[in-house]
């Protein structure tokens, strides 16, 4: 490591530890939605047929909700904070970073407002309406600016891996968001994509499916190579596989969209393309989940007793099985059997609460411990209870969804003697019903876990609060 | 090997700049497998494995809590 990094740095750290709460705060959020809309499902009479709480209007509020606002703001935190410390510097503009802060809570709030009262346009993971569509822009290039001039002014002569995956992050979300949300505004609330037909569809999944590979993938890889080597006090097992991981990813995933769109109006070498790169992407994706779980090596021992250390190796098993899993369902002949049902909305689920939430947890957890200079958290126990809280309910979450899936392309498809369909749709929904009960239990399972977690955060942080001023107290003295 | 036809003469601006995209990518990734697998240059790359845990002896966490 260079020699200048044996000078004590003064970080800017407030806005990271405000960046963290909020996560903490937003996963309970968006979580809580996510099971008010799955047991909507189940049990529709929960619409109370009031429209504002209605499927569709809060679905979006929770993919937000747990993306942008829970997602977001562990990026930004995690972000600003990899990049002062791997880059021994203080941030660019500690008010820009501030700035992003709470422009970017005022966006949440926004999306809060705009979305049950119906104003969406209409574009999955990006339903907001053009002015914000247009402060989102602002915001997060304020975060990528700031991030990018941190690694310019750094005092070390490398740029870390997770600085990497940031940056491809923040560069690629801009060009998606920006392109993706083009649109022809008629009022304040609502707009028109310049987009039409299939071009339209092809641009929201080019969009849909890199929000997915640059932002909860390729932005939370960054968050893994920074924090499993801290945690586990081992170094990143291979560099090499860490940079080609982080090429491959940035070279590959823009391809993959069309696998979205098997069977449309698309022209049919454009979902082979995206199902060929995204079998190809099994390669780097399992090389880098070898490198993290690899990290290890000499310190497994270390999972009997570090609780933080299981959320980031267990993050890392789901996200080897999301990403096996995703390429196998772009294959043609198994998106025949996949494509609108709910194993789509499983294999999301085992990458959001699987891999990215979990890795989330696993870096908030140590974040606050360095943040507010404590050896433990309030309760090292209730870290445990929330670990296993949040492994099974995702597991039983994925697995109702898997069954409900399958069993729903199953029915879809099956013809009788003479040529017609066996089941009407109507007795594939009705035969979801024990399964969406299920999905709803596992969301609730998850979701009791970030109600654990965020009080356990607030009673660490209180405590060390309490302590400070208890030690100011008796230097005055 | 029809599958795999170009019409070259119908091929708009939009098709070209993919095609072009599409070659750079590629290229760009052999590039990438090369130097990240050239024995020579293993040293280097490996030097930076500990990077993260290097930083553990100047936190000091600033501003006012």
């Amino acid at each position: 490591m260079e020699a200048t990094q044996a000078t004590p740095v003064k970080y800017d750290m407030e806005v990271v530890r405000w960046f963290t709460i909020a996560a903490a705060i937003y996963a309970v959020v968006g979580t809580l939605v996510g099971v008010y809309i799955a047991l909507e499902l189940a049990f529709p009479f929960l619409n109370f047929d009031i429209p504002y709480i209605t499927f569709g209007r809060l679905r979006p509020l929770h993919t937000n909700a747990v993306i942008f606002a829970f997602g977001g703001c562990v990026l930004m935190a995690t972000g600003f904070y990899m990049v002062q410390r791997t880059g021994a510097t203080k941030l660019w503009s500690n008010g820009l970073a501030w700035f992003t802060f709470w422009a970017w809570n005022l966006i949440i709030v926004s999306a809060v407002v705009t979305l049950p009262l119906g104003f969406t346009s209409g574009k999955e993971y990006a339903e907001l309406e053009w002015p914000i569509d247009i402060a989102i822009a602002v915001v997060w290039l304020s975060f990528g600016l700031n991030h990018l001039m941190t690694v310019a002014i750094r005092k070390t002569t490398h740029i870390y891996v997770s600085n990497w995956f940031t940056m491809g992050m923040i560069v690629m979300i801009t060009y998606l968001h920006v392109v993706n949300s083009m649109a022809i505004p008629v009022s304040l609330t609502n707009s028109f994509s310049i987009y039409s037909g299939v071009q339209d569809a092809m641009i929201q999944w080019w969009w849909g499916h890199n929000a997915v590979g640059f932002y909860l993938t390729g932005g939370f890889l960054g968050i893994m190579y920074y924090f499993v080597p801290k945690q586990s006090g081992r170094p990143v097992f291979s560099y090499r596989l860490s940079v080609l991981h982080f090429w491959a990813l940035t070279f590959g995933y823009v391809w993959l969209g069309a696998h979205h769109l098997q069977y449309t109006a698309l022209p049919d070498w454009t979902g082979s393309l995206g199902a060929a790169v995204s079998l190809a992407m099994i390669i780097p994706s399992w090389g880098g989940a070898m490198n993290g779980m690899m990290t290890l090596s000499g310190a497994w021992d270390k999972l009997r007793t570090d609780y933080i250390l299981r959320f980031l190796v267990v993050a890392l098993a789901f996200y080897a099985m999301s990403t096996f899993e995703g390429p196998v369902m772009s294959i043609k002949s198994v998106n025949a059997l996949s494509h609108y049902t709910d194993w789509t909305v499983g294999h999301v689920h085992s990458g959001a609460l699987g891999w990215m939430a979990m890795v989330a947890y696993g870096a908030m957890y140590h974040m606050i411990k360095k943040l507010w200079g404590v050896e433990k958290m309030y309760s090292e126990g209730l870290v445990n209870v929330h670990f296993w809280l949040a492994t099974i309910g995702t597991v039983v979450y994925i697995v109702a969804m898997w069954v409900s899936g399958i069993m729903q392309g199953l029915m879809w498809r099956d013809y009788d003697e003479y040529g017609t369909l066996t089941y009407t749709f109507v007795e594939s929904v009705s035969a979801m019903h024990p399964y969406y009960a299920m999905r709803a239990v596992g969301g609730l399972i998850f979701h009791i876990g970030t109600l654990i977690a965020l009080y356990n955060i607030v009673m660490t942080v209180s405590r060390a609060g309490a302590t400070r001023a208890a030690g100011s107290v008796t230097a005055k003295a | 090997m029809g599958y795999l036809g170009m019409d070259v003469a119908a091929m708009t601006t939009n098709d070209w700049l993919g095609v072009f995209f599409a070659l750079v990518s590629a290229i760009g990734m052999v590039v990438v497998y090369f130097m990240v697998f050239r024995p020579a240059n293993k040293a280097t790359f490996e030097s930076q494995r500990s990077m993260a845990l290097d930083d553990e002896d100047h936190i000091n966490v600033g501003e006012k809590r």
